[in-house]
């Protein structure tokens, strides 16, 4: 079912913007999303990723900037006449249809005949797996499966982009897994641009194609999930995903003087003059508290807290006064328990060049 | 052991309490229904089984004609309230504005004024305007009180519904007026159907407001019952309470089995009765 590459991105934010009452929510944001990406807005909570949604789909207006959808500008479009579909946090079924009625609603706003309408939403049905619970009311369906009606409903439509606001935030742990490879297998399979808006990290770095951290109105970073995870660019970035360990210092002689008698040195950095301050971050699962190998930068440094997670072992060293560092260490099959390290143990912890990461 | 066996002992004072309530509640009702079966003439000591209060309740003219004009007036001022109530709790739930919120809480007061007051009111009105008091003055009265009990409900089940679902409706190729004809109102209609019952259980037997707008004929039943008790009690009357008891029976009945027809998870009586919520 897919399409032969469009040309035009599906979405183009230019310079959007949002004030309410007197606060940018969104800030000048400019975007270009591909046709039939796996886009992901990830930020905390009142970063603006919801209104840019909301502005996308034209229940919310900008205060200034242009939205272009398939390349039409759209900015004074009202929903109905956007070729844009949206699935609800809160799902938004109609209680008083059942899932056919549910799922062929837009259809039938669009005067499409009976027979090709019962076509397309049994077609739909079977996409979502809900074939046998078509005469249903929505009151009737577990929380997956209204999730499901509600994706069907919008994805009938056949939209140049789906919204997808937070929508697995109100399943339990383990379906919002499941849904969580599902909803990329469907997408894959329909071949529709998602615009997909999450605060969890996890979401957004399993599905999407790229991500983009939001944060105060602004993207932070837009990149492939594995660029802003290894190689985020801002403070807020790398604090945001995973952990991080965040140190910054004077920038002197390719080094970075984290503390007295530490200076971590930054082959390859270019971009700083001799006495700036700068940021940098190591992710704990890239440092290593044995088997350290020549080629990497070494420390000593003292355990102050470990605490067992089941696949994996996190200790808290000290390397210097107010420093330390979060190591994050496999539970591999040859180890005993009796092989771990414990509070008080001196230790040399040690990582590659390359996992030191410049911050802006 | 004895704590866990005390937990578990039958609650036999609250049985109790609730036999005596519901006796206080329904014997003097069962006592009206018994009666207009009765015999003789009296209200106190039953003569055998007979139906002639029926036989003259339904050649009672003026007693019909009561009867007819309370249907007429409930029909309509449950129509009237349920559209301005509905419009109403809609134009409230999409005003944000401290305004809009005093609006919301005086569109209450109703519940809470007198009704003799709002009677009182009433009258002053329309003698004042030069409105003659006949049955559409009475309607008017009777749907300036209900439009309160209409906006709550429905501004109730409103709140349930979450916000997003006109959007959704929007989001589907609804225009906002569509969007509210096609969802919106569609799953009002159990706190419709269940408005629409109150309103017209409450205006139907009204007195107050309906003994002070209404003009000499017809009058509305409980008036005419009113003043027809000062001239002696009729078993008729009874046997008028006894057909109404039936009928609101029969309402209620209906009104639990309509919505399971259509197989809808809930009934419109839920509403009222605050019924199994998911």
């Amino acid at each position: 079912m897919s399409t032969p590459q469009d040309p035009a991105p599906s979405v183009s934010l230019r310079g959007l913007t949002k004030d309410f009452a007197g606060a940018t929510v969104v800030d000048h944001l400019d975007l270009d999303i591909a046709s039939g990406e796996f886009f992901s807005l990830l930020g905390p909570s009142g970063c603006g990723k919801t209104t840019t949604l909301r502005m996308i789909a034209g229940f919310s207006d900008p205060t200034s900037g242009t939205i272009l959808v398939g390349g039409e500008d759209v900015t004074c479009v009202p929903p109905h006449k956007r070729d844009v579909n949206t699935v609800f946090q809160s799902y938004a079924l109609f209680e008083h249809l059942d899932v056919r009625g549910n799922v062929g609603f837009g259809l039938r706003r669009k005067g499409l005949d009976r027979r090709a309408l019962d076509q397309r939403v049994s077609e739909m049905l079977e996409l979502v797996e809900l074939g046998d619970r078509a005469k249903e009311k929505p009151g009737r369906l577990s929380g997956g499966q209204r999730q499901r009606v509600a994706l069907a409903r919008a994805l009938i439509n056949e939209p140049k982009v789906l919204l997808l606001d937070e929508p697995l935030a109100a399943l339990d742990l383990k379906l919002r897994h499941a849904m969580q490879a599902e909803l990329k297998a469907i997408q894959r399979e329909v071949g529709i641009t998602f615009l997909f808006v999450t605060h969890d990290q996890d979401e957004a770095l399993s599905m999407s194609d790229r991500v983009a951290i939001m944060h105060n109105g602004v993207i932070e970073q837009c990149g492939a999930p594995e660029d802003v995870y290894e190689r985020p660019t801002s403070v807020f970035a790398a604090g945001f995903i995973g952990t991080s360990n965040l140190m910054s210092g004077t920038w002197s002689a390719g080094c970075v003087c984290v503390a007295d008698d530490l200076s971590i040195p930054v082959p390859g950095h270019r971009d700083s003059a001799e006495g700036d301050t700068v940021s940098l971050t190591v992710r704990p699962e890239k440092i290593w508290l044995s088997d350290l190998t020549p080629q990497m930068f070494r420390v000593t440094g003292t355990i102050v807290a470990t605490s067992y997670h089941g696949a994996t072992t996190q200790y808290v060293v000290s390397i210097a006064p107010d420093l330390t560092l979060t190591v994050l260490e496999q539970n591999l099959p040859q180890m005993r328990s009796d092989d771990r390290w414990h509070s008080g143990d001196r230790v040399e912890v040690g990582w590659l060049p390359e996992h030191t990461v410049v911050l802006r | 052991m004895a704590r866990a066996r005390k937990l578990e002992r039958k609650p036999v004072f609250a049985v109790a309490v609730t036999a005596v309530f519901f006796a206080w509640l329904y014997l003097p009702i069962l006592a009206v229904a018994l009666f207009s079966f009765n015999d003789k003439k009296s209200l106190s000591s039953f003569g055998g089984f007979s139906v002639r209060w029926y036989d003259d309740l339904f050649h009672n003219d003026a007693l019909l004609d009561s009867l007819a004009a309370s249907l007429k007036i409930a029909t309509a001022a449950t129509l009237g309230s349920l559209v301005l109530g509905t419009m109403l709790a809609l134009g409230l739930e999409r005003v944000t504005s401290r305004r809009g919120r005093v609006i919301g809480a005086v569109t209450l007061l109703p519940l809470v004024t007198p009704e003799i007051v709002t009677g009182v009111a009433a009258l002053l009105l329309f003698t004042g305007i030069g409105l003659k008091l006949s049955m559409t003055t009475v309607i008017l009265a009777e749907i300036t009180f209900s439009i309160a009990y209409v906006t709550v409900i429905v501004r109730g089940r409103l709140a349930g519904i979450a916000g997003e679902v006109e959007e959704a409706a929007r989001d589907l190729g609804c225009t906002p007026f569509q969007a509210v004809r096609l969802v919106t109102l569609p799953t009002l209609v159990p706190a419709l159907i269940g408005a629409g019952l109150l309103v017209f259980a409450l205006v139907f037997d009204d007195f107050v407001l309906a003994f002070f707008t209404t003009g000499v004929d017809p009058q509305p039943l409980p008036v005419r019952v009113y003043s027809s008790i000062r001239f002696g009690v009729s078993p008729a009357i009874n046997a008028i309470g006894t057909l109404m008891l039936v009928a609101s029976a029969l309402l209620i009945i209906a009104a639990l089995w309509v919505p399971r027809l259509f197989h809808r998870g809930s009934s419109s009586l839920d509403l009222i009765t605050g019924g199994d919520r998911r």
